[in-house]
């Protein structure tokens, strides 16, 4: 499959309200249409999934609870005219195209990423007859439920629109529209998870990208492997267990999200020594600058067939809890003076007769080898193509996170890759170091990436027309040395959201058009319980353009 | 401070006892609050373990019964809201019982829960403590978007922990008037976001009484002449170019709007205004703001032109008027009048003997204004603005700095980061004026980010502010151990969980297996 890049036009739109990530074909009209009090939405799909009738559910229920005012001065009040006037809409007829096969949105959420099917049409008539929803999945027609529910405003009891007659044609550009969460730095429970999914969700995102565990605190049960986490996690209670993360996956799929675990290796993973010793070379080894990226150091002792074992073992257990067809194995920031310096790790080479690169090689097949046997496919950081010479599968997905300029030449080895670069999309940078001892010094990654700066992304800079396709999309990531359950939602939202609209409605979009709309979605994340943080005064929020630097 | 070693545990009959007649009820209900929080706590020492790493310490600990308070023979003995109230330079934190207050925000910092014991294992420390700094503040800016008191308040109990004791209030400005005022009903009925975004004067009253009764003072900035668009909604006829295209050359930041200075209309608004608000007000002092004015406001404002004209003045003259009366009407009401530093050094505008100049622009202004025999405040952006700093931002700061020019054309930005504060305020310790504080603007912060935004790096102010130059062992706090894990970003650390144990949504500043091992997360170790 091979994705289309389109450049968002907005000159014939008009004003668009709520709408976030913008669909990719739109019409609007004039017109003022509120939904009938007995408005309903009507399912016409046989043996519908239970996921797709819960979405349905949820759909009316945001519509009833939402109680969002528009984003103009007098919120509803100058609209109050219209709407006494507007026609009823009465019914959302919901359907899928002929011949389409029903499956339910947690299965199509985990197909393939490049089979996915997330398209759909939605039309919206300004005659009060009924709306019409419909996809070739139920996938799609769940995307066209996020939408239409952001069409809609409160103004004294009326839900309305000001905008029919309404036409959608919309699918992504890109598969893979991303949030990375790193519960290991610091722990999140599961009802953080959960809330982090239902915005996620809000914005039509697709992967969930779990950096469960590092060296700091493995916080995973894995059924065999139980002793990582009872040694390893931070506490009892900051533990996931088996049910937790069916728990997540399941609240992850009926939303249209697939859940990509990543168990960092071989490097990242220290606080495995708290279980098995045997397994990790240089653990907490001082200075710690000299053996790993960030304290504590430690890495799996890869030349050790028994620590190979240990891990391929480990990443078997792992993808038989993960329902999706991919499973991240990590791979940054691999430390070569931690094996130098490590007697065993030096023995196993010598008799070996390895380098560490060849060792890296061979560990790295093998754990990959477990994964692929599970029939899953493997990812990985930039590192393992562009710093190391190890063989990997041809259909491995690689993470760009150093620059934005390494995916040129990640695409330039005919690998799928995803955008994750430190240098737009770090949610965590510019909040100064966090290693003490440091005088104050400034995050590796600063400045602050603001929400402007990632919207100006673009998937394709610098990758040639014939390797366009390896793109699968990005994410916006949350390294968690500063972060916590305190200010999730604060430094997540809603920047994240930017880049699920770039992923979605293609780059090209215009941050001061954007704006307006952004304040949009993030002012009914708020309604929704999700702390989303402001992005101007109020004031500038009512009055879209007013605060632009040339108005 | 001599630190003790000794593991001491609370007995379940432990009880606070004031050994002075009649004490205030505000020392009493802070003597519940101080008994209830030691109990509820769930707070654990920060160690590998936590709480059970001490378990075998416990079981042969001396128990503490009591903790007594008393008054030196002698003392006044008033509430903890009248000295707070009492001029700054008189202030006492000794031999008070706002001294006891502040004595019990330290007892509370001293234990740790265990299943339920609570104890310390700094069992015969004896602490002598006072303030570095009288004036401790925090600058609050609740126009650009509105927080409800509930927010406030959990920020003024947190303050009181870390013994803050102003809370600067930035209540208007030009996007929005959420204050109620009781000659001017209509500027908030018209002016605030909406209907529930309002502080009345019950609200106010309210939260100055929280505030006093918690050892802070509060001084309520009413922003002007500049900063106050918003007053247009309900009085068009007093706003020099209201939300005037392009906003850029009429003002810092959307939406332009100024006061009409030379219009005696506006100056018997602005007399009342300011005799409503001080008149509810117990605190002894009060600011009118006052920076960024914009010239080429006033110049192109018809309205204005013709004023001058006819008053035969020019705008520094105006200027000089309308500020003469507010502080005029600020001091009647026995107050100290303060003024943004712009006001005094760039538009040389003359104030009252007393007045105190809130230094903001740079740090480096300060000498100019003490050079002119005024007292000041330190809040410079170069140090002490709490909102993230982007690219933009920063580079607009760098031109500020460069060209120098006085006039800034916006707000510089600079995000300051906990352990910064610890190392970079050097100058400052050495200055002979106590007097600081840290504000938060809040383009984009709201109730969503409130907490994480201000909590724990308010803290590392606080201790700047309390403590000074020298740490209780007689070193200097500015050294190249100062963010060491074991040293002051160990005690920040344990403050953050304490805040997140009291329902404040602190950040963390580490990983929580650096927390756990203090100073192993240090560059050299």
């Amino acid at each position: 499959m091979r994705f289309v890049v389109a450049f968002l036009a907005f000159a014939p739109l008009g004003e668009v309200f709520g709408l976030w990530p913008i669909p990719r074909s739109l019409q609007i009209g004039t017109t003022a249409l509120k939904l009938a009090p007995n408005f309903d939405i009507h399912v016409n799909v046989q043996h519908a999934p239970s996921d797709l009738s819960d979405a349905v559910s949820r759909t009316k229920s945001h519509l009833k609870n939402d109680k969002l005012g528009r984003l103009v001065v007098g919120r509803g009040s100058l609209d109050s005219p219209a709407i006494q006037h507007a026609k009823s809409l009465a019914s959302l007829k919901v359907s899928l195209s002929k011949g389409a096969t029903v499956r339910s949105i947690t299965e199509e959420a985990r197909l393939d990423i490049e089979t996915r099917s997330e398209g759909y049409s939605l039309t919206i008539p300004a005659d009060g007859s009924a709306a019409i929803l419909s996809a070739n999945s139920t996938l799609g027609l769940y995307r066209g439920l996020t939408t239409f529910e952001q069409l809609w405003y409160q103004w004294s009891g009326n839900l309305y629109t000001i905008e029919a007659p309404i036409t959608i044609t919309d699918s992504p550009a890109y598969p893979w529209r991303g949030f990375m969460l790193d519960t290991s730095r610091n722990f999140f429970p599961v009802s953080d998870i959960k809330r982090t999914l239902d915005a996620m969700s809000m914005v039509k995102m697709s992967q969930f990208h779990w950096h469960v565990s590092d060296s700091q605190s493995f916080p995973l049960e894995v059924p065999g492997y139980m002793e990582l986490a009872s040694k390893g996690a931070y506490d009892p209670s900051m533990i996931y267990s088996p049910s937790d993360v069916k728990d997540i996956v399941d609240y992850a799929g009926a939303r249209g999200i697939d859940v990509v675990a990543e168990i960092d290796t071989p490097g990242h993973t220290s606080i495995i020594s708290a279980a098995h010793p045997e397994h990790i070379a240089c653990p907490v080894a001082t200075p710690w600058s000299d053996f790993a990226a960030e304290p504590p150091s430690g890495q799996l002792r890869l030349a050790s067939a028994s620590t190979t074992n240990f891990t391929a073992g480990l990443f078997s257990a792992v993808a038989k809890m993960f329902p999706s067809t991919i499973l991240s194995t990590g791979g940054d920031e691999v430390n070569a003076n931690c094996y130098e310096q490590d007697v065993e790790t030096q023995a196993d080479l010598k008799a070996a007769g390895r380098t560490i690169e060849q060792a890296l090689d061979v560990f790295t097949q093998k754990t990959h080898g477990a994964i692929i046997a599970e029939g899953k496919t493997p990812a990985v950081w930039e590192e393992m193509v562009l710093d190391h010479n190890i063989t990997l599968s041809n259909n491995t997905i690689v993470l760009v996170w150093i620059s934005s300029a390494n995916a040129a030449a990640v695409a330039k080895k005919n690998f799928r890759l995803v955008h994750g670069p430190s240098d737009y999309f770090y949610l965590d940078c510019g909040a100064g170091e966090w290693i003490g001892k440091t005088a104050g010094s400034n995050s590796w990654c600063d400045p602050f990436k603001s929400w402007q700066k990632a919207y100006t992304f673009n998937p394709q800079a610098n990758i040639s027309e014939s390797q366009a396709h390896l793109v699968l999309g990005g994410e916006q990531l949350l390294w968690a040395e500063q972060s916590g359950p305190e200010n999730l939602d604060s430094i997540v939202w809603p920047r994240a959201a930017t880049s699920a609209e770039v992923f979605w409605s293609g780059p090209g979009g215009n941050a001061s058009e954007a704006l307006s709309r952004l304040h949009d979605v993030a002012f009914r994340m708020r309604q929704r319980g999700i702390r989303a943080i402001q992005l101007q005064p109020m004031w500038c929020a009512l009055r879209p353009g007013a605060c632009n630097i040339d108005s | 401070m001599s630190s003790g070693n000794s593991p001491v545990k609370l007995s379940s009959e432990f009880d606070i006892h004031v050994r002075f007649a009649n004490p205030p009820a505000d020392l009493r209900a802070a003597i519940s609050r101080t008994k209830s929080s030691l109990f509820s706590g769930k707070f654990e020492r920060l160690v590998l373990g936590r709480g059970s790493a001490d378990a075998d310490l416990l079981k042969d600990a001396r128990t503490l019964v009591s903790l007594e308070l008393s008054l030196a023979a002698g003392s006044l003995v008033r509430s903890i809201a009248e000295e707070t109230n009492q001029p700054i330079e008189a202030k006492s934190d000794a031999n008070s019982t706002l001294g006891l207050f502040r004595g019990l925000a330290t007892f509370e910092q001293l234990w740790y829960d265990y299943e339920g014991t609570k104890y310390t294992l700094q069992g015969g420390a004896e602490i002598n403590d006072g303030p570095s700094f009288p004036y401790r503040g925090f600058s609050f800016d609740t126009a650009r978007n509105f927080y409800p008191v509930s927010d406030i308040l959990r920020t003024v109990d947190a303050m009181s922990w870390v013994k803050l004791s102003v809370l600067y209030w930035h209540i208007i400005d030009s996007q929005s008037f959420p204050l109620q005022v009781a000659a001017f009903p209509e500027l908030s009925e018209k002016g605030a976001y909406s209907a529930s975004e309002i502080y009345t004067q019950d609200d106010v009253r309210r939260i100055v009484q929280y505030a006093n009764e918690r050892g802070i003072d509060v001084v309520m900035e009413l922003d002007s002449p500049g900063h106050t668009t918003a007053i247009g909604a309900a009085h068009p006829e007093l706003i020099a170019c209201a939300s005037k295209s392009p906003w850029s050359k009429y003002a810092s930041e959307p939406p332009a709007g100024q006061l009409r200075i030379a219009s005696p209309n506006t100056l018997a608004f602005a007399k009342t205004f300011f005799d409503s608000v001080a008149s509810a007000l117990p605190g002894t002092m009060m600011s009118s703001g006052g920076d960024e004015v914009n010239l080429p406001c006033w110049e192109e404002d018809e309205e204005t032109q013709a004023d001058l004209t006819q008053r035969n003045m020019t705008i520094a003259d105006a200027l000089n008027q309308f500020v003469g009366t507010v502080q005029g009407v600020i001091a009647a009401h026995g107050k100290t009048p303060f003024i943004k530093s712009d006001m005094v050094l760039t538009h040389n505008v003359a104030v009252l003997n007393d007045t105190v100049v809130v230094v903001w622009q740079t740090s480096e202004d300060a000498a100019a204004v003490a050079e002119r025999n005024l007292r000041f405040i330190h809040q410079p952006s170069n140090y002490f603005y709490l909102v993230h700093m982007t690219s933009y931002e920063c580079i607009l700061l760098r031109s500020i700095r460069e060209s120098h020019s006085g006039t800034a054309p916006t707000r510089a930005r600079r995000f300051v980061h906990a352990q910064y504060w610890l190392l970079s305020l050097w100058h400052l310790l050495r200055s002979p004026v106590r007097a600081s504080q840290m504000p938060l603007w809040s383009e984009q912060s709201s109730p969503e980010n409130l907490d994480s935004i201000v909590w724990p790096r308010l803290a590392a102010a606080a201790e700047v502010f309390w403590t000074g130059a020298t740490l209780p062992d007689g070193t200097q706090r500015v050294g190249e151990n100062a963010t060491s894990g074991t040293r002051a970003l160990a005690r920040l650390n344990e403050l953050r969980y304490r805040l997140v144990d009291r329902g404040v949504q602190a950040i963390a500043l580490q990983p929580k297996w650096c927390v756990l091992r203090p100073g192993e997360c240090d560059l050299d170790s």
